[in-house]
């Protein structure tokens, strides 16, 4: 039927009012359909699921789109049984209304596309919804006890035109804003991050000027730097609000930002509820989805892009999670399986977690379907531990249906999910436990938001964690650790903690126990808490947590990076991976090597090919850090930079030659000189190797490693 | 020889005629030579003994060799992550992942380059290239004749240049965080 073309520009406005209305039913009838609700509480539901039938008629009839009129009339019909002695609304009344809604937005959608003219005639349509409904005695026959209507007001008659809030639903006229561009806004983003990075800056200004004054004030000459002290003081004071004002503006700025470009993310779970609903139904299952944070606000491009992951992962999670009725009962367990939904933002990023309470992932039936689709060889399989199987059902072409159905069966799907979270920078893990559920966790970057980061030291490492998961901070003592053979623990607040050494942890040092005075931190995630031993506490921080390059993404240890005052990029640690227990691998019999090099690339390019001989390499950027390591750890054999600031290596042979424990230890010297003096140089300081920058590039590294350390072992 | 007088006309459409013909001649020459010249633009740089070079239009930036933030426990062929054009990059060793060995010097210069999938990422480098050419027609030949990342091609001078396919290079790295092999 053809709408008048005088109205046609309301159409559009009408049919995403309709949607929204729509969705608000649809969670209505949702609730209607499950069991335990009290009378009140139906009632309520009955009588706003009516006013919003019938503002959908009213809408409709006064737009000329008789069809949809006709099909909210037909809606209200189905509805008007029940309502009169509201009580659990029976499933196949919920499917007509839900069909007839599909219909009806169908058609809206037709509507406001202009396609009016070319839409069947309803009326078969009609036909087979009145077809499908109940008869009203059976409907309303449903065993609940009257209640007396309700208290709200009653829902206008029929045929009263509904005062449809279509002035809210019109398109903004040209001159009421502005139309701006992605890009423009995202520029703007750019823009408000670099004025973050400013506001740092000027605190790290304010704090090196704290510094000047203290450092003036320790001179003694207090009478005569008393007027530079006031001076400073006073600049570090401006400063300092100056840093405060930037930062009130930055908020404003994002604030206004993501008035402009976010919405709640319950846009895109409420649809899902009906999903889950309909899917549950199809296969013979019960399920219920619940969803925790719907009120977060996010980028609408983001949403965008979820919405489909999301949807991939609740229809997993009903057809390969939950068990049908009966096997749920016979575990124990509800009938209705259990689906939730959790979204926190926090700081720049964005956690959602999808879990079940289903049957969980089976780790040998996901090894022998990988086997079996080629996902994976069986030796390849035999290598992994039960994380890295649960991880193959995110690889191309895996399913753990051995049939073809509606809803799986076909490979695709979970390797969708990654492609789609990595396409968005993010990360998606598995967590699973035989039959109590399956846990997905999606991480993903947003554009907006700062978090607050606790900077710390380890060696000449400076490591970010999340200020969230750091409980308290305490300098080790003596009397509150417990040393064991393999690791120690920390008494706190009346438990025992495992103390995880940080450097240790990142491959950097040997482990060994906190010394006295050493800070530790404690750091809790998934209620779990570690003792986190680190060499400095350099600050908090507010900053923006940005993803890392696909190279390093799939490094457990690290959330992201954040710029510093300077320009410098902070790894942001994650706390999960800290608080989890590592497998102690036997490193006692792997040789250890000490790189002492102040170029990064070298150090890197050394570790590489030491690394793929079988040794464990630690690295020090300067021969005092060097001289630090050596202090604290053993090595089978040092390889050294010969041309370094402040100590080469030469002088850093000689102060190893000076001590006892290090008087035999093989040193090679490497250098980008080639001549023989420099070798005899080098060798006369007590080298026990000298290779030239050539010829490690000729790959003389580990043949001569390993001939040095040869000979000193024969020599001893 | 008789000489027959033009009219004012003929002189004109003649020298027109003349003019628009030097103009094909010079067209077609220039057509003819530029087909003689095809050359690919590289930025060509030396690695361990051997001259490397990458394809100059992958190449986005070079940067001095600083504000590298070492990622421990990641593949041994990442150098470490920075900061670039406000994206976090990860700076890669060359020679670690062509299977090399070392340089003559420490790398100073990091080349930003798009890896062919879109994505940039830093690699470490000794000085800063310089850009050349190499025969186009070598060029396709070497392609055609590689299996791996790196195309052996000469240039006019007989000098043996290793051609980086990016592209290659890191759809063969990907995921393994293995060095790539010749």
């Amino acid at each position: 039927m053809p709408v008048d073309p005088m109205l046609q520009g309301l159409v559009a406005g009408f049919a995403v009012e309709a949607q929204e209305v729509v969705q608000k039913v649809t969670m209505d009838l949702l609730e209607l359909e499950r069991e335990g609700l009290e009378t009140d509480a139906l009632t309520k539901l009955y009588v706003r699921l009516g006013r919003h039938l019938h503002t959908l008629k009213g809408s409709a009839a006064s737009l000329g789109m008789q069809d949809l009129s006709d099909i909210a009339h037909k809606l209200e019909d189905a509805l008007a049984p029940l309502k009169a002695h509201p009580q659990k609304m029976p499933r196949p009344v919920v499917d007509v209304l839900l069909h007839g809604l599909d219909l009806f937005l169908l058609r809206a959608q037709a509507h406001a596309d202009g396609r009016g003219d070319a839409l069947p005639d309803p009326a078969a349509a009609l036909a087979q919804l009145v077809a499908d409904a109940p008869p009203p005695e059976e409907a309303a026959a449903a065993g609940a006890v009257p209640v007396a209507p309700a208290e709200a007001a009653p829902a206008p008659g029929p045929g009263l035109a509904e005062p449809a809030s279509l002035q809210d639903a019109l398109p903004e006229s040209a001159d009421a804003g502005w139309r701006v561009s992605s890009w423009q806004v995202t520029a703007l983003m750019r823009e408000v991050e670099r004025l973050r990075e400013v506001r740092l800056r000027i605190e790290e200004r304010g704090r090196e000027l704290e510094r000047v004054a203290q450092l003036l004030a320790k001179q003694g000459l207090l009478a005569e730097t008393a007027e530079a002290r006031t001076a400073l003081s006073g600049t570090a004071r401006s400063l300092r609000t100056d840093g405060e004002e930037t930062s009130d503006i930055v908020d404003a700025l994002e604030d206004g930002l993501k008035a402009i470009t976010t919405r709640p993310v319950r846009t895109i779970l409420d649809p899902l509820q009906r999903m889950v609903r309909d899917l549950s139904r199809q296969l013979g299952k019960e399920a219920r989805l619940s969803v925790v944070g719907a009120e977060v606000s996010l980028d609408r491009r983001l949403l965008e892009k979820l919405q489909g992951a999301l949807v991939h992962l609740l229809r997993n999670a009903v057809d390969h999670g939950l068990e049908m009725p009966a096997d749920r009962e016979r575990a124990g367990k509800h009938h209705e399986g259990a689906l939730t939904l959790r979204v926190e933002q926090q700081g720049n990023l964005l956690y959602l977690e999808a879990s079940d309470d289903g049957a969980g992932i089976d780790v040998e039936s996901v090894r022998r379907m990988a086997e079996q689709r080629g996902v994976a060889t069986s030796e390849e399989t035999a290598r992994l531990n039960d994380n890295q199987l649960r991880d193959l059902i995110f690889r191309p072409g895996f399913s753990t249906r051995s049939d073809v159905t509606d809803t799986s069966g076909r490979g695709v799907g979970l390797d969708a999910v990654r492609a789609s979270v990595e396409a968005l920078q993010g990360r998606i893990e598995v967590a699973s436990t035989p039959g109590q559920g399956t846990r997905f966790m999606l991480t993903l970057p947003t554009d907006l938001g700062s978090s607050p980061v606790l900077v710390v030291r380890v060696l000449e490492q400076l490591v970010g964690l999340p200020m969230l998961a750091v409980e308290a901070t305490q300098l080790a003592r003596a009397d509150a650790l417990r040393l064991g053979k393999r690791r120690a623990h920390l008494e706190y607040q009346g438990q025992l903690v495992s103390v995880v050494d940080l450097g240790a942890r990142l491959g950097l040092r040997a482990l060994a126990p906190p010394a006295e005075g050493q800070p530790l931190l404690i750091v809790q995630s998934g209620g779990k808490r570690v003792a986190l031993v680190v060499d400095a506490v350099v600050g908090d921080r507010d900053l923006v947590i940005r993803p890392l390059p696909s190279e390093v993404r799939d490094v457990p240890a690290w959330q992201g990076a954040a710029t510093l005052s300077r320009g410098e990029l902070l790894l942001i640690c994650r706390p999960d991976w800290l608080v989890t227990e590592t497998v102690q691998v036997q490193v006692t019999a792997q040789r250890r090597a000490l790189v002492v090099d102040d170029s990064l690339t070298a150090r890197a390019l050394h570790r590489a090919m030491l690394e793929a001989g079988g040794f464990t390499v630690h690295l020090a950027a300067s021969g005092a850090r060097g001289l630090e390591r050596l202090a604290t750890d053993t090595y089978d054999v040092v390889i050294c930079d010969l041309d370094m600031e402040e100590m080469d290596g030469i002088q850093l042979i000689a102060r190893l030659r000076e001590r006892p424990e290090t008087a035999s230890l093989p040193v090679i010297l490497v250098s980008a000189h080639d001549s023989a003096v420099a070798r005899e140089r080098g060798l006369r300081a007590g080298a026990d190797g000298y290779l030239s920058k050539r010829e490690c590039a000729a790959g003389r590294l580990l043949a001569e490693v390993l001939d040095v350390m040869s000979r000193r072992g024969s020599r001893a | 020889m008789k000489v027959t007088p033009r009219t004012l006309e003929e002189t004109q459409e003649a020298e027109a005629r003349e003019l628009l013909e030097r103009r094909a001649a010079r067209l077609r020459e220039q057509g003819e030579s530029t087909v003689e010249e095809a050359v690919h633009w590289i930025a060509e740089f030396p690695l361990g003994e051997e001259r490397y070079a990458l394809s100059l239009e992958s190449l986005r930036a070079a940067l001095p060799l600083k504000m590298v933030s070492a990622v421990p426990l990641s593949a041994p062929h990442v150098v470490g992550v920075l900061r670039f054009q406000g994206h976090v990059l990860a700076a890669l060793s060359l020679a670690s992942l062509l299977g090399g060995h070392g340089w003559r010097q420490d790398p100073a210069v990091l080349l930003v380059v798009d890896r062919g999938d879109g994505e940039l990422c830093a690699l470490d480098c000794e000085a800063i290239p310089r850009p050349t050419t190499l025969p186009m027609s070598a060029v396709e030949a070497a392609r055609a004749r590689a299996e791996g990342a790196v195309m052996e091609v000469f240039t006019e001078d007989r000098q043996l240049i290793h051609l980086i396919d990016l592209k290659r290079l890191f759809s063969a790295t990907r995921g393994t965080g293995a060095r790539h092999a010749r």
